[in-house]
């Protein structure tokens, strides 16, 4: 049994410690949000945020994040710019990759809200969308720094 | 995503299409029992418009491209909109493609018509039932945004609805003008972009039946192998692990969590049978190609005596072409869900191919059509290989014989495992041109697999072997065009925008190559083969004249050009690349594409997402994708070994709608095709490098300086 606190709740799972959060995310809980894409931590389909750190839950075992603040992208709240600015640019076409996208993108603008083009594209290169959104990417973070700026 | 209830709940409120042999037609389901309980439309009370749509969404934005023309042409308010995806059923087929199924760049070309006649003649029904109501001509009354209005009078379409249904479909409605249109050449927001977003778009890998078990397959190293002895002792005595079989394709694994089987598969000792490919590694299959290339094949075209006339010609070159096997790399690695009962089948799977579905489940269950329900999730990526259902047979296999319903899921080394690549090819060239520089004569032969016979549809010249050659617009006296059947037992299968992928590369390239000695500007050399085609003539002297061609770059040190057409769209790209001589990286910094699908482009945004989106598949295929076979089989199983192009390597890519007469073409595929030719002719221009071979590597382009 493994104790998790996810989202702002706590779900005791029924999962061996050595399991991949990503599959306790999604198939014991059921926030199938976050994605399988590669199992490797190459492709970040499966980003979640584990004490608001960008991590690849496809090689996190479950164990080592007890008790620690986990945050998916259903935990972002909708209105948060992040959101609406790849809403207001239409951002995912097939949109697998994009809650990995996402959740990176707003734990950067956390940590760095003014993050230069430079660094921006940086962090997300190690992001995969084989739909090539990633013009549409730059310009919804940068749209985001925008909306942040707004509301500060 | 829809239900059986959702189904059950619209029966009979809605507005259905019978397929006639002379095309579709309007009936009401709750008089058609046979149709019934499978619409296309329906407005509820509370006024929100539902709409079936028989193509799949993969990412090309077509759930909102075929309702918005709907939404158009009713008057209907776009918030309002709600889109579920049409069961398998014969009802959705798409009567020209004869079948149900999302490929071919044919979505909005072939629904078009019949979507406007479909929200015509429901506003027609819904004006009729007002003025009963009310007792005013029809003539006299108002049908905007989901409303009926005349004078104080006001009624929502949903509150018309029921009783509209009661009436006689319309034999005849009018179409809107094109000055009339609401949404139609202008564009509105995605309708499924909230949902993705916020994680909440169902996929394939995310739906949950209830007592779902968990599959993975074993699958042998190299194809055509077959089990031929199955160790499970270790396996079966795995946490969770329920149990162990062997399948049509491999060992299936199944437990009741999906860590459990992956787990169980680990201590799975299987002894495979040899493959008819052991030994087939990547040198070994280049050699295969380069000798099938030698062999006789089949003529696909010939015009004049192109084979006398490049043996006299003095200005002449020829190259021989080697490309590789491409994996698909959809983000979403295949994966479904299928209960399998006595008397009931239900998918749910993310496939482009509704009736391929349905065909396979018919076979293995022998149930009959009305007890199989397919329903399609949305599609994390497809590019062609979701219209390949050996996934979902498996999951049928399953099912069947674990008698529960199974979550099938692929990691990526088992979707790379599982073949049905864009085929690896060998093409030789020759071309010459005359004393003015004119290109005379074109020699081409491939060598490749026959994409269309492992599609079911076999012919003497593949289809896709020879598209955009056979048919190319180019005007040369002396052409030959010949295929060489490759058959190996390595599964191939469509892959975005299928022959053209190999085809526009080679000639393209060597388009450049001829215009070099005849010291021809390749634009100049374009207009002059394309002189009785201007749409094809507009797309280059767009691109050329948007990028600044003759000029500098703007970024980077050099620029080629390249057009093709396919799918019903011309296409012309230039890229702006620059090279590290010493690493052999290329950068490709920008890439302006005109393209012309037409007098009307739906939904202009969709289209330029759609060509950014094929531009940068494009470049990743051109500049880094191969798989790579050992002795014993595939080993670029994973995006360490299989790498695809990032943020940091993408290029800004600049599209400019050119419209023209004509008949409508498709839009995500063919903006594919150019790009990669378009960046060796840039380095053919600005460093004297020609490119035989993909991918455009450091290594490989290290080699070449």
């Amino acid at each position: 049994m493994v104790e998790l606190y996810l989202n702002g709740r706590r779900y005791k799972v029924n999962a061996e410690e050595d399991t991949p959060l990503l599959w306790v995310i999604r198939e014991h809980i059921g926030f199938t949000g976050t994605k399988f894409g590669c199992g490797k931590g190459i492709c970040g389909a499966c980003t979640v945020l584990v004490e608001e750190n960008p991590t690849r839950s496809c090689i996190t075992p479950v164990g080592s994040v007890k008790g620690k603040r986990i945050i998916t992208i259903e935990g972002i709240p909708s209105d948060h710019p992040v959101k609406r600015a790849w809403i207001e640019l239409d951002v995912p076409q097939c949109g697998y990759c994009q809650p990995g996208q996402i959740v990176e993108a707003y734990a950067l603008l956390k940590k760095k809200p003014k993050a230069s083009k430079e660094e921006i594209v940086s962090v997300m290169s190690s992001h995969l969308c084989r739909c090539g959104t990633y013009g549409r990417i730059l310009k919804a973070i940068q749209r985001a720094q925008k909306l942040m700026e707004v509301k500060a | 995503m829809i239900t059986r209830r959702d189904l059950l709940k619209l029966s009979g409120l809605g507005l259905g299409i019978a397929l006639l042999p002379d095309g579709f037609m309007l009936v009401k389901a709750s008089e058609n029992p046979q149709i019934k309980p499978h619409l296309w439309a329906s407005i509820t009370k509370d006024n929100y418009l539902v709409l079936l749509i028989n193509k799949s969404e993969m990412g090309q934005g077509v759930y909102t491209g075929l309702s918005m023309i709907v939404a158009d042409e009713l008057d209907f308010p776009w918030g309002r909109v709600i889109v579920k995806p049409a069961p398998a059923k014969d009802t959705y087929i798409d009567k020209k493609m004869g079948s149900q199924l999302t490929g071919g760049s044919t979505s909005i070309r072939n629904m078009y018509e019949f979507l406007r006649l479909l929200g015509a003649s429901m506003k027609e029904m819904i004006l009729e039932s007002a003025s009963r109501e009310w007792k005013v001509p029809k003539e006299k009354l108002q049908a905007q945004m989901g409303y009926v209005s005349y004078t104080n009078k006001k009624a929502s379409y949903g509150e018309l609805w029921e009783k509209a249904l009661k009436l006689p479909i319309p034999t005849k409605v009018r179409l809107k003008d094109p000055s009339e249109f609401l949404y139609i050449g202008k564009g509105v927001p995605r309708i499924d972009t909230e949902e993705k977003v916020e994680g909440k778009a169902i996929f394939g890998i995310d739906v949950r039946r209830k007592d779902m078990v968990y599959a993975v397959v074993e699958r042998p190293p190299y194809f055509g192998a077959k089990p031929q002895s199955v160790d499970d002792s270790q396996a079966r005595q795995m946490k969770d692990v329920l149990d162990v079989f062997t399948i049509s394709s491999g060992v299936a694994v199944c437990a009741k969590t999906v860590e459990g089987a992956l787990k169980g598969r680990e201590k799975l000792r299987v002894a495979w049978t040899k493959s008819p490919l052991e030994g087939f590694d990547d040198e070994r299959l280049s050699q295969y190609y380069l000798d099938m290339l030698k062999k006789k094949g089949v003529v696909a075209r010939k015009d004049g005596d192109p084979i006398l006339v490049l043996e006299k010609a003095k200005r002449k070159t020829s190259a021989v072409y080697l490309l590789p096997y491409l994996y698909h790399a959809t983000m979403e690695p295949m994966a479904c869900v299928v209960d399998v009962k006595e008397d009931r089948c239900i998918i749910y799977a993310p496939v482009q191919a509704q009736t391929w579905t349905l065909q396979t489940a018919k076979r293995i269950t022998g149930l009959p059509e009305d007890k199989i329900e397919v329903y399609t999730t949305y599609l994390g990526g497809g590019f062609g290989r979701k219209s390949n259902v050996e996934f979902v047979k498996e999951a049928l296999e399953i099912s069947k014989r674990i008698k529960k319903p199974v979550k099938l899921i692929y990691t990526r080394e088992d979707d790379v495992k599982s073949g049905w690549y864009r085929p690896m090819n060998a093409t030789h060239l020759e071309g010459a041109l005359d004393e003015k520089g004119r290109v005379i004569a074109i020699y081409h032969k491939i060598a490749v697999p026959a994409v269309f016979e492992w599609a079911g549809r076999p012919s003497q010249v593949d289809k896709a072997a020879v598209e955009g050659i056979e048919n190319m617009f180019y005007e040369i006296p002396h052409v030959h065009v010949e295929f060489v059947k490759v058959d190996l037992p390595i599964p191939v299968w469509f892959w975005r925008s299928v022959g053209s992928t190999h085809n526009a590369f080679t000639l393209e390239t060597f388009i450049d190559r001829l215009a070099k000695i005849g010291n021809r500007d390749p634009v100049e050399l374009r207009l002059e083969l394309l002189k009785n085609h201007e749409r094809a003539q507009k797309v280059i002297q767009v691109a050329a004249e948007k990028a600044g061609w003759g000029k500098r770059p703007k970024h980077g040190d050099a620029m080629g050009l390249a057009y093709h057409y396919s799918f019903g769209s011309h296409v012309a790209q230039v890229a702006e690349v620059s090279l590290d001589k010493n690493s052999g990286q290329i950068r490709v910094h920008r890439v302006v594409c005109a393209i012309d699908i037409g007098p009307l482009v739906v939904h202009p945004n969709l289209l330029i997402s759609q060509v950014e989106s094929a531009v940068v598949m494009g470049l990743s295929a051109a500049t880094k994708e191969k798989v790579s076979f050992s002795k014993n089989g595939p080993i670029s199983l994973n995006f360490d070994t299989y790498p695809l192009l990032t943020m940091s390597e993408a290029p800004h890519v600049e599209v400019h709608i050119v419209r023209s007469e004509g008949p409508m073409g498709g839009v995500g595929e063919p903006a594919l095709p150019p790009v990669a030719p378009a960046v060796a002719n840039a380095l053919l221009w600005g460093y004297g490098i020609q490119i035989n071979n993909l991918p455009m590597t450091p290594e490989s382009i290290r080699s070449l300086l």
